[in-house]
């Protein structure tokens, strides 16, 4: 089981891979879709996607939709990892 | 010429030639042509049939049946061994045939099977008559009929002639250099077209053949390429990929003397060419690309000083292929048409698939696309598109991709269907041996070598991809 920490690391580097342009000082956990520059359903779908693989997990069509950033996506897989 | 021709020529040639090696038996020419008239004449009885059914594994009794069948002057239903009850009463009822005849394990299988009325009569019985009165030979202008795999849909009847026969095998060795001093070794089912292409190319050329049963035993395939001093040797691309678990000093020794290896265009990890350019001291690595209805249609041959790993080659003598599109570019990706004399005029009793031949040309439901200097590379086909929210994708791209990951023996792409997406990628992948490689470890290679529309949405670790006994994918049953 990940601890707190592991998941954010994990994640962070989710988001690194799947937006390979991501400054690593322009990473934040506030940052918002709109803000991101290639952030579309296609990069939502990839993000989940490792997510899912990631923390071994499924994540509903509600859960996913939900997702605007980075935050959003720690605060779910976290409820999964509980 | 047809194939009774070919044989006829090499027992005017060299008679006493050993023509076929099976496990321990050995036939010569001469031999061979002795009984391939005994049996015309033994199944004199069936005369009134236009079509005889066969079913056989591997042996010199299915070619002297094979051939037997052509000089009594009827064509051939070749059918699998591996055939459901369901698909030979429907192979049987299309084809019309009312007979099948058999090997002794197929006979006891066969008469399991309630719906099958047809009569059955063994190889080895027919080969026993005596039946003095001689049959003159009048060769069909059909040789055989092969109902397609059916990796996409419903499987037709395709009815192969002696010309296209001779035509395509001339073409095999013009391209790939056979001559009367190759030993071939034939692993391969020849119910299909290219175990038979292999049988007819021999045969052309009077070399001698070496059937093994199947590929299953890779110890033994590499034991008769000592043991019979193979030349060539015709294979799928799986069996060539599974072959590199061995040590390669061990592999490396087995093939010094290879000046050819064969397969066919089921698509082949770009890893595994390269491997075997390594390997191939004396020879080259080959694949061709083809349908039963347009047999050997391009070849390729992976020489060192081409770098092409993915391409199916360039069109074969006499073959054109046209690439058709909205932009009218054979460089841009579109449906592959395919004309020539090793194309088939028509199917066999299907209208509806006739329409898929228009004045001359085959539209083979492939899609790929040809480079500047006129090498052809695949797809996919048409109907095994994924469309992801609007983006269409060739399952070939990923599984290519990611069949080059380390520790990934094999994988497969498909559509499943997603509510916001309308379809996403589905990939079925299997490891090889001791590979430790994880889900994430495939996405991160996925997302650093293929657009994000075609990053699977879902990864599966199976222990078996479903397949026909050539390698191609039988997409219907993916889940």
């Amino acid at each position: 089981m990940n601890n707190e920490h592991e998941s954010k690391e994990i994640i962070k580097n989710i988001f690194f891979e799947v937006f390979p342009n991501l400054d690593k000082n322009d990473f934040s956990w506030e940052k918002e879709q709109k803000d991101y520059e290639n952030w579309d359903s296609f990069a939502q779908l990839n993000l989940i996607t490792f997510a899912e693989a990631k923390f071994d997990i499924s994540l509903t069509l509600e859960e996913s939709i939900e997702i605007k950033s980075a935050n959003d996506l720690l605060k779910i897989v976290k409820q999964y990892l509980v | 010429m047809n194939l009774i021709d070919f044989l006829r020529k090499n027992v005017e040639n060299h008679g006493d030639k050993v023509a076929i090696i099976d496990n321990h038996k050995e036939i010569t020419f001469f031999q061979l042509y002795g009984e391939v008239e005994k049996f015309s004449n033994n199944i004199e009885i069936l005369n009134q049939e236009k079509i005889i059914s066969l079913v056989s594994e591997n042996s010199i009794s299915f070619i002297i049946a094979y051939l037997g069948i052509i000089n009594s002057g009827k064509i051939v239903h070749l059918i699998s061994p591996e055939i459901s009850e369901m698909n030979l009463f429907n192979q049987l009822k299309s084809s019309e045939s009312k007979n099948i005849i058999c090997n002794q394990l197929m006979k006891n299988k066969i008469s399991n099977f309630d719906s099958i009325k047809t009569t059955i009569f063994e190889i080895e019985e027919i080969l026993l008559k005596h039946n003095n009165k001689k049959v003159k030979s009048n060769v069909n202008e059909l040789a055989y009929l092969i109902y397609t795999s059916g990796t996409t849909s419903e499987p037709k009847g395709v009815t192969v002639s002696h010309s296209m026969i001779e035509f395509t095998t001339k073409n095999i060795v013009k391209m790939l250099g056979y001559s009367s001093s190759d030993i071939d070794l034939l692993p391969l089912p020849l119910n299909h077209s290219f175990g038979l292409g292999c049988i007819h190319t021999s045969l052309y050329v009077g070399s001698t053949l070496v059937l093994l049963k199947n590929a299953s035993n890779l110890e033994e395939i590499l034991e008769s390429l000592k043991k019979y001093k193979i030349t060539t040797l015709a294979v799928i691309p799986a069996t060539l990929t599974k072959i590199l678990n061995f040590k390669n000093e061990k592999i490396k020794k087995y093939f010094s003397q290879i000046r050819l290896i064969i397969t066919n265009s089921t698509a082949i990890p770009k890893k595994t060419v390269i491997q075997y350019k390594e390997i191939l001291k004396k020879g080259n690595l080959a694949t061709y690309y083809g349908l039963t209805e347009a047999s050997r249609s391009t070849f390729m041959i992976f020489d060192k000083n081409n770098q092409r790993e993915e391409s199916v080659g360039k069109c074969s003598p006499n073959v054109k292929i046209e690439i058709v599109n909205e932009e009218k570019n054979n460089l841009k990706i579109g449906d592959i048409l395919i004309k020539g004399d090793n194309v088939i005029k028509k199917y066999w009793n299907n209208i509806e698939a006739d329409k898929n031949i228009f004045d001359g040309w085959l539209k083979t439901g492939d899609t790929g696309y040809f480079d500047k200097e006129g090498y052809l590379f695949l797809k996919g086909r048409s109907d095994e598109i994924i469309n992801v929210g609007g983006e269409k994708v060739m399952p070939i791209e990923i599984e290519q991709s990611v069949k080059n990951i380390s520790g990934v023996e094999d994988a497969v792409a498909f559509g499943i269907v997603h509510e916001v997406f309308g379809q996403t990628i589905k990939l079925n992948v299997i490891k090889s041996k001791n590979s430790d490689i994880d889900k994430s470890q495939i996405l991160s290679h996925c997302i650093k070598n293929l657009e994000k529309f075609k990053i699977p949405s879902k990864i599966d670790f199976v222990k078996k991809i479903p397949k026909t006994d050539y390698g191609k994918v039988k997409r219907f049953m993916l889940k």
